[in-house]
């Protein structure tokens, strides 16, 4: 591996920026970092070219240990966003920094100058000062300065974002061509997901300081793991889906169906297909609506569906609702034979199939506040930590405050406090398998406690991982044994730990701290949870026994009262 | 072109007003004035001239002044970088107000300063006490000179500086790292030279400045005739003794000095500017 990160995490004021980012980049892997502003890439970025000191966390480059290394000694190269030539010397004694410093020969240096150069294709500009070169030149000239003491990694630092859209398609060629040339590791940070999707071997993308997922362009694409790269990475409808064993559908079902899962599923408009008739054999018949907007666009049409919240599907995310809060907008896009063989017209009723859906892994589609009564739940379902974590995941949020048969068939959200262990208990029993439970007024942790039952399962890391990646907080995955456990046997309460992360790390790519301590379960418990008054817990559950519900129960009800996510382990579930 | 303007008529309106302004304030304040200096030094004759100009007194005079004000913006080059770079490149509390103090100079009334070095730095001050002790004697002697004058160049040379400090972006600095440069050369080869051109301008100006600088120099400096007595010094005597002919020449020199350093400020820029390409030709 050319780059291995592991771990990595900077903070800025106590705020992880990057936060437990693990990564490999084989040999001339070119993968591109793809984020928002503000994901903490080019944090990440700057990390592992020394240029920025990490709280946490390792980087090895070509197998060496360059954690605690200064950055003129780590061998990289760096380009960035706004070049950063040095103004005062002409492009040639730019290209020649590196080397200069380095004291190589003057007859050697000249000669890899030239060389340079001419991979750049700007041979005959070594006389010019940067302000005399344009935008794209400059860059080029940036590029090859960062190429001359044959770095190992290469590092850029969005070098097309101050660069208009067409020598930002030439220079990406430039890079790309050079790359490939000199089979160099590199690693390329942008927002822009054309960028991604034209330079890339491998996607990361990046939010809010994590990585929430890497691999190939077309796979990332065709199926993505959370909602937010689902959305990122291209246009997506979220829509809220029923698996009733093999069969995935759309209608809303009644509250006495237990067995239909809740699912957030991913439609890309280009899957969609609209027919004035019924759904053709073979797809998936999603609903109907009305045509709102034609778009012309060339090869492509744009339309926008507006389907009704009431007798339709609803969407994943509440942001596609419309103001009258009865309708939302789905996007479908259709090639030119297409909407030659059917036009439509605006205002026009159409059926909705999908041709694909992708069903996101996330186990998180949705949160029902319970409360007795409709303030309690309107309460419950306005407090800062869900209403933030609803926007952050892209999540709704619906409300419930009658009595029915079986649990809601998103995530129900509880008030902490007396009567709350009896609740989270019935709706364990009843249809779901994880309860958020939340004080009055709770607030986002800052650090969260992971701890997994007996046995730490794929199911329940990818609850409390799917949790995380929508927290900027510290997370650590807990084990606690009896303080009696002999020396000899401690060793493989460490292994299963490990496993665990493992786990957590191939699975959901999720990264997390370890701890283990013997003790007093309770005791232990509760100081990690005193270490940091803005804990949150993540509590796996076996077998539902009476002491587990003790447990849990004097967890929801006694102060001091702290978020806590219960996950119910499916094999313990009947 | 028919005619005969002398410049592109502007969408503007007033262009013939605000010129007309411009040549009558020009005329009235700086011109005239300095026109009657010059013809008032070219009505002694030249041989007498010279020789009021070579004169012994004030040959030491212009040695102190040229090279107290010389000396002293050569040390306001060093601290006033050092200075800047900490207004600039650190955040510590109280970093306002010093960055307001940098300007006292310039406000201050130099007989304020003058007398106020002067106590401090006489063998009975605070300072001038404590040196005294170790054998130095700053106050009546040229160290007072250079003194004041480090006092009065500070600003010029730290708002010349501190615009192009800020210029040399984090981002520069993290590239010659990244190529391998360590800290004294990033300094050496990317951070003094980014900020020369306007380290010397601010020199060049404190230079200027040390060169006319009377006020806060009359205090401290003792004022003794071959020894600490500088140039604009000179003139007054002169002018006390009724020796307009002699006061006219040195001011006349002084004229032609200030004119020369006015020069040699201009060339340090463009030359500032050519050196990053921004104006043609190499």
């Amino acid at each position: 591996m050319s780059i291995t990160l592991d771990q990595v995490t900077k903070r800025y004021q106590s705020l992880p920026v990057v936060n437990d980012v693990s990564l490999e980049i084989g040999e001339g892997e070119l993968l591109v970092l793809l984020g928002p502003s503000g994901s903490g890439k080019s944090t990440l970025l700057r990390a592992i070219a020394g240029l920025v000191e990490i709280d946490h966390g390792q980087v090895y480059l070509h197998g060496r240990e360059v954690t605690a290394v200064a950055a003129r000694d780590r061998g990289v190269g760096f380009v960035f966003q706004h070049y950063a030539l040095f103004r005062h010397m002409s492009v040639a004694d730019n290209v020649e920094f590196a080397l200069r410093v380095r004291r190589m020969k003057r007859a050697d240096r000249l000669a890899r100058r030239d060389e340079l150069l001419k991979l750049v294709a700007l041979e005959d500009m070594d006389e010019r000062m940067p302000a005399q070169l344009s935008g794209g030149q400059q860059q080029r000239v940036a590029v090859a300065r960062a190429l001359a003491h044959r770095p190992d990694v290469l590092l850029l630092d969005e070098p097309f974002g101050a660069l208009d859209a067409k020598i930002r398609e030439e220079l990406r060629r430039t890079i790309r061509r050079i790359q490939r040339e000199l089979g160099i590791s590199t690693i390329l940070v942008t927002h822009d997901q054309d960028e991604a999707f034209a330079m890339a071997d491998r996607i990361g993308v990046m939010h809010q300081g994590r990585l929430l997922e890497a691999g190939v362009p077309d796979d990332l694409y065709a199926r993505p793991r959370t909602r937010f790269a689902a959305t990122f990475l291209g246009a997506a409808n979220l829509v809220l889906g029923y698996r009733l064993g093999n069969e995935l559908h759309f209608d809303r079902p009644g509250d006495e169906t237990v067995t239909a899962r809740e699912i957030v599923a991913v439609i890309r408009p280009e899957e969609v297909e609209l027919t004035a008739g019924g759904t053709t054999s073979g797809l998936t018949r999603v609903g109907s609506g009305v045509v709102e907007e034609l778009q012309f666009a060339g090869a492509t049409e744009r339309l926008r569906v507006r389907m009704s919240l009431e007798t339709g599907p609803i969407p994943a995310t509440p942001d596609r609702e419309g103001a009258d809060g009865s309708t939302w907008l789905l996007d479908a896009s259709r090639s030119f034979p297409e909407q030659r063989d059917s036009p439509f017209a605006v205002g026009q009723r159409v059926t909705v199939s999908a041709r694909r859906i992708h069903s996101l892994p996330t186990p998180i589609s949705s949160f029902t506040a319970l409360a007795r009564d409709a303030v309690g739940a309107a309460a419950l379902a306005g407090s800062p930590f869900l209403t933030t974590l609803a926007a952050r995941m892209q999540t709704r949020i619906t409300v419930r405050s009658t009595r029915t048969a079986s649990a809601p068939p998103g995530m129900p959200v509880l008030a902490a406090g007396p009567g709350a262990g009896a609740t989270a208990l019935w709706n364990l029993t009843h249809g779901t398998s994880q309860v958020l439970v939340l004080p009055a007024g709770a607030e986002l942790p800052s650090r969260i406690i992971v701890l997994p039952g007996a046995e730490a399962d794929v199911e329940f890391l990818g609850v409390a991982a799917s949790l995380l990646r929508h927290i900027p907080a510290e997370s650590v995955l807990l084990a606690i044994h009896d303080g009696a456990t002999p020396e000899r046997e401690r060793a493989s309460c460490l292994r299963i730990l490990l496993d665990a992360r493992a786990r957590a790390q191939i699975e959901h790519q999720l990264d997390l701290r370890t701890e283990l301590r013997f003790g007093d379960l309770d005791r232990e418990l509760a100081r990690e949870l005193d270490v940091n008054p803005k804990s949150m817990l993540v509590l796996g559950l076996d077998t539902l026994n009476e002491a587990e519900t003790a447990r849990f129960a004097s967890l929801l009800e006694l102060p001091p009262l702290r978020p806590v996510l219960l996950v119910r382990s499916p094999a313990g579930a009947d | 072109m028919a005619r005969g303007r002398i410049v592109a008529p502007s969408p503007l309106p007033g262009f013939g007003l605000t010129l007309g302004f411009t040549t009558f304030f020009l005329s009235a304040v700086v011109l005239l004035p300095l026109a009657a200096l010059v013809i008032r030094a070219f009505e002694i004759p030249p041989g007498e001239l010279f020789g009021l100009l070579t004169d012994e007194r004030a040959l030491a005079s212009y040695r102190l002044s040229f090279g107290a004000a010389a000396l002293a913006a050569g040390i306001n080059a060093v601290f006033g970088f050092i200075v800047a770079w900490s207004l600039v490149r650190y955040d510590f509390p109280g970093r306002r107000l010093l960055d307001a103090m940098i300007d006292l100079p310039f406000a201050l009334p130099t007989a304020v300063s003058g007398i106020a070095l002067a106590t401090v730095f006489s063998p009975a001050g605070w300072l001038g006490g404590q040196l005294a002790l170790a054998g130095v004697q700053v106050a009546y002697t040229r160290v007072g000179v250079v003194v004041a004058l480090v006092l009065i160049g500070l600003p010029f040379v730290v708002r010349s500086v501190q615009p192009a400090l800020i210029d040399v972006h984090r981002d520069l600095e993290d590239a010659a790292e990244s190529l391998g440069a360590g800290g004294l050369q990033v300094f050496r080869r990317i951070i003094l030279p980014t900020v020369l051109p306007a380290l010397a301008t601010g020199f060049t100006l404190a230079f200027a400045r040390g060169i006319g600088e009377y006020g806060s120099i009359v205090f401290i400096s003792g004022n003794l005739p071959f020894e600490t007595e500088i140039t604009p010094l000179l003139i007054v005597i002169r002018l006390e003794q009724y020796d307009y002919a002699g006061a006219a020449a040195l001011g006349f020199f002084m004229l032609a000095t200030s004119f020369l350093m006015l020069l040699a400020i201009n060339a340090v820029q463009g030359w500032g500017q050519r050196r990053l390409g921004l104006v043609a030709g190499r």
